[in-house]
């Protein structure tokens, strides 16, 4: 009976891991792609830390959260810091190259344009600034 | 995209709701329970019939109150999400009764399927039964009228705050 449970046990956390795993692999796969498209924004490497904002004039939350934070993190990053914002109406074909399903999403690409973060959804401030930190 | 007029949908619900589904579903597996796993379906059927998420009960009446989870509501229709518990509880139906007919291998399979979407939902925010919704109603199939929020992908979750 134990042994049953145990097994049944391992077995619900192999399935867990596998799950987790596909939605990193996800994510990363996300990356791999914003990095094989980073010279559809840049014909040389922006040596500093990127931005990449895909938006939409209709898109309530990048107005009201988005946005500001963005402001933000420019105030006070300042020359530091590339924001790059891209109108997914306008731009549809960069939102499918870089696998855009929702705005806002954010990309952070390090100075050498290597897409490091994505943030599907409201990235705010402290969060961004984290992520830029990191890089 | 069409402009239409949106609801209040407190997201915690939602996501408590299938924190709960995933948990006890895990659990009625483990423990080989096919009648846990009978509770949860008959749960989510309430719940629809109630047009309100199965374990909604316990984020408003206690993980709400105690503030232990705080509330996300956001602009969205709560059609899609009624219809995808039905989804939910139709799968979690056809798998209890599997597994009382002794067909494990398919219960099992469909508890698990219906543990992976509201996974997806929960921790990726993405809303299969939603998803299936919208494309219905893309085919214009009666009863199913709903356009996915401006700027939102079909399925995944809005993502405008509003404090309440």
């Amino acid at each position: 009976m134990s042994s049953d449970i145990l097994l049944r046990f391992a077995f619900a956390i192999g399935i867990i891991v596998l799950g987790v795993g596909a939605y990193r692999l996800m994510n990363q796969r996300l990356l791999v792609r914003a990095k094989n498209n980073v010279f559809t924004l840049f014909s040389t490497l922006p040596n500093k830390p990127v931005i990449v904002y895909f938006t939409t004039p209709d898109c309530a939350p990048c107005k009201t959260v988005q946005r500001p934070a963005l402001d933000q993190v420019t105030n006070l990053l300042g020359e530091k810091l590339q924001v790059i914002e891209i109108d997914a109406y306008e731009r549809p074909d960069l939102a499918r190259r870089w696998g855009v399903m929702s705005v806002p999403t954010t990309f952070l690409l390090d100075a050498r344009g290597e897409a490091r973060y994505v943030n599907s959804g409201v990235a705010r401030a402290e969060k961004l600034m984290k992520q830029i930190q990191a890089l | 995209m069409t402009s239409q007029i949106l609801q209040k949908v407190d997201h915690s619900a939602l996501k408590t709701n299938q924190i709960i589904i995933i948990s006890l579903n895990i659990l009625a597996f483990i423990l080989n329970l096919p009648v846990l796993a009978a509770f949860v379906a008959l749960v989510m059927g309430i719940g629809s019939a109630l047009k309100v998420p199965g374990f909604g009960i316990v984020y408003k009446n206690l993980l709400k109150p105690r503030g232990w989870m705080k509330p996300d509501v956001l602009d969205d229709n709560p059609e899609p999400h009624r219809f995808s518990q039905i989804l939910g509880f139709v799968f979690m139906t056809a798998g209890s009764l599997a597994l009382f007919i002794g067909s494990s291998v398919l219960g099992w399979s469909l508890v698990w399927l219906v543990v992976a979407l509201a996974a997806l939902n929960a921790f990726g925010g993405f809303c299969v039964g939603c998803a299936v919704y919208y494309w219905l109603s893309r085919f214009q199939l009666p009863g199913f009228t709903k356009q996915p929020p401006a700027g939102t992908f079909p399925g995944m979750k809005p993502k405008a705050g509003v404090s309440v």
